[in-house]
C-alpha cells in the first residue's frame, strides 16, 4: 500500500513541477513585456490629456450647440469599445472588465466594438451585435488602425447607428492594482463636471465647430490608442502577478507533497524492519 | 534674445517637443501662421505641410507636420499632430519610394472612387516629407 501511494505522490510532484516551469515563464514574459508597456503607456498619454482638453474648449466655444457631437440623444443605443485582453491566465483581468461594461449597460440596448480576441468571444457568445470583430490583437494595434477605428465609429454616430459611445479599459493604476475604468467619449461632455470655464478670448481659425469637426478623429484615435496602451500595461501586469502567485503556490504544494512523500518513504521501511526484525526472532 | 514662450509639440504614440521656443511656423487649413511670444489666445486645426520650429537657443528646425490643432492659451503653445517628423529623422529613399506608389494608386484611381481624397492627401503628405528630407 505504502509503494503504491509513494509512486501516485511521485507522479503528481511531476506533474506539478512542469506546471510551475509554465507559470514561471509566462510570468517571466510578462515581466520583459511590461517595461516597453510602460514606456509606451507614458509616451502616449500627453496626447490624449491635450486632445480632450482641446475637444471640450472647442466645445464650450461651439456658437452654434446643436452640433451632433454636442448633443443627448437619447432614444438611441449605445455603443461601447472594449478593450480587453489577447489571453485568458491573467487573473480577473478580462471579467473584471466584462462585469464593469455589464454593470454599466444594464440593459439598455447596445452594440459593440470589441478589440482582444477575448473581448470578441465573450460578446459574439453574449449575442450582442459586434460592429467589426477584426481587431484581435491588443499588444500590436498601432495608431493608424485606432484612426482606422475611430472614422468608422464617427461615420456610424453621424448616421445616428448609436447616441453614445463609451470607452471600456483597464486602467493602471500600480503593479497591484488595475481597474477597469467607463469613459464617455460622445457626446463630449462639456457640463459643469468637467471644471472648465468658457475661455472666451480664443480665436478659433475658420470657427470652433470646423475645428471640432477636424479634430474629432483624432481625439477619438489617440484616446483610444492611449486606453490601448494603458489596457494592456494592466493585463501584463495583471498576468505576472496572477502568475506570480500561481508560481508560489505550485512550490507550496511542492513542498507539501515532498514532506508526505518522505513520511512514506520513512514508513514504509519502518514496516520492512519492523517485518525483518520480527522474522528473525520467531 | 527675442521672447520665448513655451510650445509642446505632442503626436499620438509619443511627445515630440517640450521646452522654450521663440517662433513656430505650421501650416492650417487656411495657411501658414507664425506663433511668437504672447500670442493671442488662439486655435486651429493643422493641414499638411512644413513645421518651422525655433527654440530657445535660436536653432531652427524644419519638420513635416500632419493634421491635428494648433492652440496657443496664455503664452502656452501646444501643437498636437497626427503626425510630426523632424526633416533629419525623415528617410529619403522610403520617403520617396512611398511618394512613387501615392502617385501611382492615385493614376490608377478613379475620380468618382470615394478614396480618391484619401489618395489624394496621401500624395500630399508624401509629397511634404520627400520636399523637407531633402
Amino acid at each position: 500500500m505504502a509503494a503504491t501511494s509513494m509512486k501516485d505522490i511521485k507522479l503528481r510532484i511531476k506533474s506539478i513541477e512542469s506546471t510551475m516551469q509554465i507559470t514561471k515563464a509566462m510570468q517571466l514574459v510578462a515581466t520583459s513585456k511590461l517595461r516597453r508597456a510602460k514606456e509606451r503607456m507614458e509616451q502616449s498619454r500627453p496626447y490624449a490629456q491635450i486632445a480632450r482638453e482641446a475637444v471640450v474648449t472647442a466645445s464650450l466655444n461651439c456658437a452654434d450647440p446643436s452640433i451632433p457631437y454636442l448633443v443627448q440623444q437619447k432614444d438611441r443605443k449605445d455603443c461601447y469599445i472594449i478593450i480587453a485582453g489577447e489571453r485568458g491566465l491573467a487573473g480577473g483581468y478580462n471579467n473584471n472588465l466584462f462585469k464593469a461594461q455589464l454593470a454599466h449597460a444594464q440593459d439598455r440596448e447596445y452594440c459593440v466594438l470589441p478589440i482582444g480576441r477575448k473581448a470578441i468571444e465573450k460578446y459574439h457568445r453574449l449575442g450582442v451585435q459586434v460592429l467589426d470583430d477584426s481587431y484581435a490583437a491588443v499588444e500590436s494595434l498601432n495608431v493608424s488602425s485606432c484612426y482606422k477605428i475611430a472614422k468608422q465609429l464617427l461615420q456610424q454616430f453621424k448616421e445616428g447607428n448609436f447616441g453614445n459611445l463609451y470607452l471600456v479599459y483597464t486602467s493602471f493604476k500600480s503593479m497591484m492594482s488595475q481597474e477597469a475604468e467607463i469613459m464617455q467619449l460622445l457626446p463630449v461632455l462639456t457640463d459643469a463636471s468637467t471644471g472648465k470655464e468658457r475661455p472666451v478670448s480664443t480665436i478659433y481659425d475658420p470657427d470652433a465647430a470646423e475645428v471640432l469637426e477636424k479634430i474629432m478623429p483624432d481625439y477619438l484615435a489617440g484616446t483610444l490608442y492611449s486606453a490601448t496602451c494603458n489596457s494592456f500595461l494592466s493585463e501584463v501586469a495583471s498576468r505576472r502577478s496572477a502568475m506570480d502567485s500561481a508560481t508560489k503556490n505550485a512550490g507550496e504544494m511542492i513542498n507539501d507533497l515532498r514532506l508526505k512523500f518522505n513520511r512514506a518513504r520513512q514508513g514504509a521501511i519502518t514496516q520492512e524492519i519492523t517485518e525483518i526484525v520480527a522474522g528473525a526472532e520467531q | 534674445m527675442a521672447e520665448t514662450f513655451h510650445l509642446q509639440i505632442v503626436t499620438p504614440d509619443k511627445p515630440v517637443f517640450d521646452g522654450t521656443a521663440e517662433k513656430l511656423i505650421v501650416r492650417t487649413i487656411t495657411g501658414d501662421v507664425c506663433i511668437l511670444a504672447r500670442h493671442i489666445d488662439y486655435a486651429a486645426a493643422l493641414g499638411i505641410g512644413e513645421a518651422r520650429v525655433t527654440d530657445g537657443e535660436g536653432n531652427t528646425r524644419i519638420a513635416a507636420c500632419n493634421g491635428g490643432l494648433l492652440s496657443v492659451c496664455d503664452n502656452q503653445v501646444r501643437v498636437m499632430a497626427t503626425t510630426f517628423e523632424w526633416a533629419d529623422e525623415i528617410d529619403t529613399e522610403r520617403a520617396r519610394l512611398s511618394l512613387d506608389a501615392s502617385q501611382e494608386a492615385l493614376n490608377k484611381a478613379d475620380r468618382s472612387d470615394a478614396n480618391y481624397a484619401a489618395l489624394e492627401a496621401k500624395l500630399k503628405r508624401a509629397l511634404v516629407r520627400v520636399q523637407i528630407s531633402e
